[in-house]
């Protein structure tokens, strides 16, 4: 699994993903590493299938010790089914997920991690020094979903919005945005169902600071193409399959 | 006999180990049935009382230990289930150790691994528990049948002097009879279920404590 620095300052944000042993017929996703010299944060960590090599991946940056917090975005498969084998990895940790979805995220297996589900209107994940919010996105695309904003490194981590259909071994960043359309429109057009939850959530956004806007699927979007996004979303009419 | 997981094997076990519930209960009315025609055959079927009676409190037994079994197999599931996913995350973490050498943090790595070993240790002694009390409650109701052959053969000693009520009193015996066959049958059967998925289990569990050694 490949894995890039995206920000290495007093704090450190790693992606991992375009994993080339990951089985052909299961969607690529980016699991992104947040860490502190002593905490380190993982969000949507993946499905099962992943599992060993993000896990093989990771060891070359933290030490399992170092892994306090998970975060899932929402309860879909491949942001959270492999929550059994985090919690025979580390017991001690805490997994932020919407509150909404606990009873559902609790199945695919909880036994000694901390659920600590995050209200509706957010909150922050405090890794000590560096504090994230946790910005609501709900319905974009799961009715309880959120999004991890870093003030600091002006990153926004952003679930599935700005995610796109790729080949294997694409690149990390967008490069050309009116290029990169055709990967994003279907997925958003289907994925996401309301157009008043995408407005409202592009408003919340649009008072950020962001640098990277960096999606579960598909490349990072940087400086100006941030906003090139952002434009284009909110031109874009969504929860077409009625 | 199909390879099949402990969990799987302990739940089919379950619901095939109700028919032997409806089968002893059937046993248990048709055995009322009897007593009723011994009553009426009076001093004719005096022997056939005690032998109504002890088949009466056999199938009620019969009945509990059922009960008994699929509270048993309910459990022997859940820790077959435990103990599979403790089994798989065990692997993928030997595989991780296996395939990043290099990493820096590879070590830390050690303590889960050792700790998921121990709890892996756990399940299977649990595991072995729990199969070996549902082989010894499918054995005593394979005894309990064994005994009631016994018993049926003895009835239809009786049956001989009960005169006009003969016929009716055989057909009972009869039922009775195929009634045990199939108890015992579908005993038997579930039990070499179990001990087929036990000796899978043990097969597995070996392969892949193996697998990175």
């Amino acid at each position: 699994m490949k894995a890039t620095n995206i920000y290495d300052e007093r704090h450190k944000w790693v992606m991992f993903g375009r994993d080339p042993g990951k089985p052909d017929d299961i969607i690529d996703t980016n699991q992104y590493l947040v860490c502190t010299p002593d905490r380190a944060l993982i969000l949507d960590p993946g499905g099962t299938e992943i599992f060993s090599n993000m896990l093989a991946a990771l060891l070359h940056h933290v030490s399992i010790e170092q892994i306090t917090d998970l975060f899932a975005s929402h309860q879909d498969p491949d942001v959270i089914s492999s929550l059994d084998l985090w919690d025979q990895a580390l017991p001690n940790a805490k997994l932020y997920a919407p509150w909404l979805w606990e009873g559902f995220i609790r199945h695919f297996g909880l036994n000694t991690i901390e659920y600590v589900p995050i209200a509706d209107d957010g909150g922050t994940i405090d890794l000590g020094g560096i504090k994230l919010e946790l910005v609501p996105a709900h319905y974009l695309h799961s009715s309880g979903n959120f999004h991890v904003y870093d003030p600091v490194a002006k990153i926004l981590m952003s679930g599935d919005v700005g995610a796109a259909l790729e080949s294997p071994g694409a690149d990390i960043f967008v490069d050309d945005f009116d290029e990169h359309i055709d990967k994003m429109k279907m997925f958003h057009q289907r994925w996401m169902p309301s157009n008043r939850a995408k407005n409202d959530w592009i408003s919340r956004v649009r008072k950020l600071d962001i640098e990277l806007m960096a999606p579960q699927h598909g490349r990072i979007f940087k400086g100006k193409n941030v906003g090139k996004f952002l434009d284009w979303f909110e031109s874009l009419n969504v929860g077409t399959a009625v | 006999m199909s390879k099949e997981a402990a969990f799987v094997s302990s739940a089919s076990m379950a619901a095939e180990l109700e028919l032997v519930a409806k089968v002893a209960k059937d046993m248990s009315i048709s055995v009322k049935n009897a007593k009723a025609i011994a009553n009426r055959a009076g001093a004719k079927a005096r022997g056939f009382a005690p032998i109504t009676d002890f088949i009466d409190e056999m199938s009620i037994d019969t009945m509990k230990l059922v009960s008994a079994i699929n509270r048993e197999s309910t459990a022997l599931s859940r820790v077959a289930i435990g103990e599979l996913r403790t089994r798989d995350a065990y692997s993928k973490f030997l595989e991780v150790k296996n395939k990043s050498q290099d990493a820096r943090f590879i070590s830390s790595l050690t303590k889960p691994i050792n700790d998921l070993k121990l709890k892996q240790e756990k399940e299977k002694v649990e595991l072995i528990k729990y199969a070996k009390k549902l082989k010894s409650l499918m054995d005593d109701i394979s005894q309990k049948m064994a005994v009631a052959n016994v018993i049926v053969s003895n009835s239809r000693i009786e049956a001989v002097n009960a005169e006009e009520y003969r016929s009716n009193l055989e057909t009972i015996a009869d039922d009775i009879d195929k009634s045990c066959e199939t108890i015992r049958n579908r005993v038997n059967q579930s039990f070499h279920r179990l001990e087929n998925a036990m000796d899978q289990w043990k097969r597995l569990a070996t392969d892949e404590s193996n697998k990175y050694i």
